[in-house]
């Protein structure tokens, strides 16, 4: 379904909906008579246009969703490693059609003086005007920074990545983790998705050999150089793949009056707008439970429920986590 | 974020033999290929389901993904106009080199993917309108614009935008004596001049040609002989054909475009003629 | 449960507060909200003509402007500034000024101590930690007293709590910087504020909870258990009766001057 394909066609159809409103309605009801026409395809389309939220809390009675998904259910989701050549480690998600990119580049640099013994993970998620009709190239969405912010901050407190690994002098250098995230198609649960392809591309990344001049500038020896031995043993012998411990992971629910509706579609955020963002890490301890504001309020029971979904959510992501990481091991 | 500019990025020390390109005549190319020889292609159209059409090209190494947003209202600033508007914008992810951007627009590309395709859509069949098409350069491997280009002429197929003919682009290098056709990065950073073509293939028309430093006046009809005689023109037509459902969805929304009768001789004689004219100008 | 706190409170005690509107003349409404060392100071402006940049003409939109002590904004600024705008969106009526704009500018004037921005990107984490929990909750407080002096049409007030978790698994409400470079995990909440109604209260519950057990936004700092975090919310519904105490009592006090401003 191609939702915002249609797009153009608003005006014509408000202007003819306009007049047969009442007959509409019934329509949807379910009494449309099987002559399933085009022009009855016409009708339920305008009408999921011009009533959004009727149209779903139509379904929603029914507990089910327009693309057929119960409510509690999370749109398929695939992984590949290793998407980018150019970068040290990457990763490709797909949410249903949310697509994110995420690859990271190791930089050297000098730690800082209050944390001799510590790398640095910098987090940056980018949303080009590729990803969505909604934004225009010079002006950067306005979700954009406030999704670096929120992954930064749930990257870092869960502490996933143990920044001591990331050291490789203590006090004379260390490595900088420069993550960027690329939304390459945007149709909701952003978070989750962009979490997921951050916590991919960790588990796929392999440091560079390197090894330190006598300037004391560390520098790139490739696999050639390690197995002819030719110089000195790679500083970071042994050291080359992260250990991640506590994998953050992430769902997405609407609170719409008493229904939860998991990992929602850009068309779904539009309608129902109260949502909420459940973290928790590989042993059940929770990251962050996120709900900025919203019509619906959370009581006990809604929290415990998204808190419950997010759980039976995490283990299937660990899976395809894994997964992926298998396949990449075969190869 | 603080400390940015105290990181640096590792350098990988050299031990490749240089300019091994330059004089000699039958060197080989690092990736193995025939010196006319394209790179593995991978299309496909659909990419990006926000957007009206889309599309994903991959040349080696070299990744890109086109989406097209439109014909919508033109921003308010805009004046009239008879005729749609075109707005082109190409971009590269912070880690599409190898050593870390800054992930912002590519102004120079932006306006050479603006040239390339003006003159292949039909404007006036969306008056008053602006089709939005926006490139984001996942990895550079090399040949970037062009690919940038054949890959947004398809996203604007599959977006159903009007279009006097599919847009197809490559570039040529001039290695020394030699030319290569399609150049990674690494034989682009050798070349003495290159050249970058960009054309109508049903139509015989060329709607850009670049040419940039040193071309020897031998050379340039050197590389018109190259370019008529190996088909290059051709390769994702070629493709589009091997793969009718992409066909298919090019041609859907205008079949009168459709090649009515077997492709080939008029053509060559039309191309020869045109980089001779354009390469003589720009020589 | 006995915490000794350095200020010595107790661990369910929140800060003094005070809260004073109409502190700005110029502004359609203004308030000025304190929070132990925490100052912030609201105005509201509007509802102005037109929505924002594709905002739904059939509503008010709600924008939210974020002057921090020192500096430009960034991007913790610009989160605030998201976080404030859907939180104030969820508790105004919104369909009774449609097509209109209300800005609600917020500065701070004091927050707590000396953290400004540290340059340091090691300390980044410990940074945010602890501005956020001092300063989200307070200008949520701020917000909503200025929206009742500027007589914006409101469903109910937000009131907002901060909530640490110790290393122990105790909670401490509305801890200071000092306590809170020793927990481990926050949790700021906000609540609508208890109703006094002469209706029946079964009318007032939903689904068999009270409106004000719903909360409006959660956000959370810090890893911790499920149920501490279900724990905090408690504790934080049971602190947020006394604030919405404090904050009616604050703005009805108010009402008898509250004469036209402007002629």
């Amino acid at each position: 379904m191609r939702f915002f394909k249609k797009t153009t066609w608003a005006p014509s159809l408000r202007r003819l909906s306009g007049l047969r409103r009442e007959e509409k309605q019934e329509d949807i009801m379910g009494l449309t008579d099987a002559s399933g026409d085009l022009a009855g395809e016409m009708e339920v389309d305008a009408f999921r246009r011009l009533f959004p939220l009727r149209f779903y809390e139509r379904h929603l009675l029914e507990s089910i969703r327009p693309d057929a998904r119960p409510l509690g259910k999370a749109r398929d989701t695939t992984m590949a490693l290793g998407a980018v050549a150019s970068a040290d480690g990457s990763a490709l998600v797909k949410i249903g059609h949310t697509t994110m990119l995420a690859a990271i580049k190791m930089e050297v640099m000098t730690p800082a003086s209050e944390s001799p013994g510590e790398g640095c993970i910098a987090i940056d998620f980018h949303m080009p005007p590729i990803c969505s009709p909604l934004i225009r190239p010079g002006r950067p969405a306005e979700a954009a920074p406030v999704l670096s912010k929120q992954l930064t901050d749930i990257i870092l407190s869960s502490e996933m990545v143990d920044l001591k690994e990331l050291c490789l002098i203590p006090g004379k250098a260390a490595w900088m983790a420069y993550l960027d995230i690329y939304c390459l198609d945007a149709d909701g649960a952003l978070f989750d998705a962009a979490l997921l392809s951050a916590v991919a591309a960790f588990s796929h990344l392999c440091i560079p050999a390197v090894s330190v001049n006598d300037e004391g500038r560390v520098f790139a020896i490739s696999e050639e150089q390690i197995e002819g031995k030719s110089l000195k043993e790679p500083l970071n012998k042994g050291k080359r793949k992260l250990t991640l411990s506590c994998t953050p992971l992430a769902l997405t629910c609407i609170l719409h009056k008493k229904y939860i509706l998991a990992d929602p579609t850009a068309e779904e955020e539009s309608i129902m707008e109260t949502l909420a963002t459940v973290v928790l890490d590989m042993s059940g301890r929770l990251v962050s439970f996120y709900k900025p504001g919203g019509t619906f309020l959370a009581y006990t029971s809604a929290v415990q429920d998204c808190i419950s979904l997010t759980r039976q959510r995490v283990k299937e992501l660990q899976e395809i986590l894994t997964e992926a990481i298998a396949d990449l091991e075969l190869d | 974020m603080a400390g940015k500019s105290s990181t640096y990025s590792l350098k990988k020390q050299h031990r490749l033999k240089k300019p091994l390109f330059k004089d000699l005549v039958d060197w080989v190319r690092p990736d193995t290929r025939g010196f006319h020889q394209c790179r593995p292609a991978f299309l496909r159209t659909g990419a990006v389901n926000a957007a009206s059409g889309s599309a994903y090209v991959e040349f080696g190494s070299t990744k890109v993904i086109v989406s097209v947003f439109g014909p919508r209202e033109s921003k308010k600033a805009m004046l009239y106009s008879d005729i749609g508007r075109l707005n082109c914008n190409v971009s590269y992810t912070t880690f599409a080199t190898s050593i870390r951007g800054q992930g912002s627009d590519h102004k120079e590309y932006s306006s050479m993917l603006h040239k390339a395709l003006e003159g292949a859509v039909m404007l006036e069949s969306f008056p008053k309108t602006t089709v939005d098409v926006f490139a984001l350069v996942l990895e550079s491997g090399g040949s970037d614009l062009p690919v940038v280009i054949s890959c947004a002429s398809l996203a604007l197929a599959d977006a159903g935008i009007m279009m006097y003919d599919l847009v197809t682009s490559v570039s040529v290098s001039c290695l020394g004596k030699n030319l290569v056709l399609d150049p990674i990065t690494e034989e682009e950073s050798y070349q003495d001049g290159s050249l970058m073509i960009t054309s109508m293939p049903s139509r015989n028309e060329v709607t850009q040609l670049t040419l940039t430093g040193e071309w020897s006046t031998p050379k340039i009809h050197e590389m018109a002989r190259v370019i008529t005689t190996t088909r290059w023109l051709r390769p994702y037509c070629d493709y589009i054909e091997d793969e009718g459902h992409l066909r298919s969805t090019c041609f859907k929304l205008h079949p009168e475009l459709r090649p009515k009768n077997g492709r080939g001789k008029p053509r060559i004689a039309a191309i020869s003629e045109v980089p001779f004219s354009s390469g003589e100008g720009g020589a | 449960m006995e915490v000794d706190r350095v200020d010595g409170r107790t661990p369910n005690q929140l800060r003094p507060l005070t809260c004073s509107r109409n502190v700005l003349n110029r502004a359609h409404g203004s308030a000025r909200w304190s929070q132990g060392d925490t100052i912030l100071l609201a105005a509201v402006y509007g509802p102005k003509a037109g929505t924002r940049k594709n905002g739904n003409p059939e509503k008010a939109s709600i924008e939210v402007i974020w002057k921090p002590k020192t500096g430009q904004i960034g991007k913790e600024e610009k989160e605030y500034e998201m976080i404030l705008e859907r939180t104030l969106q969820s508790i105004c009526l919104l369909t009774v000024n449609p097509n209109t704009t209300t800005s609600i500018i917020l500065q701070v004037v004091n927050d707590d101590g000396a953290v400004s921005f540290l340059e340091n990107y090691v300390m980044f984490k410990m940074a945010y930690l602890t501005k956020k929990v001092q300063l989200l909750p307070s200008a949520i407080n701020a917000a909503s007293a200025a929206l009742v002096d500027a007589g914006i049409p409101l469903k109910h007030l937000a009131v907002a709590i901060s909530c640490g978790l110790e290393e122990s698994g105790s909670v401490l409400l509305d801890p200071t910087k000092l306590e809170e470079q020793k927990m481990k995990a926050f949790a700021y909440l906000v609540f609508p504020n208890s109703v006094a109604s002469i209706l029946p209260e079964a009318s007032l519950q939903v689904e068999g909870e009270l409106l004000e057990h719903g909360m409006i936004t959660s956000v959370t700092h810090g890893v911790m258990s499920v149920d501490s975090y279900l724990h905090c919310l408690e504790r934080g519904r049971s602190a947020s009766a006394k604030m919405s105490d404090f904050l009616r009592r604050s703005l009805q006090s108010r009402v008898p001057n509250d004469l036209p401003k402007t002629g």
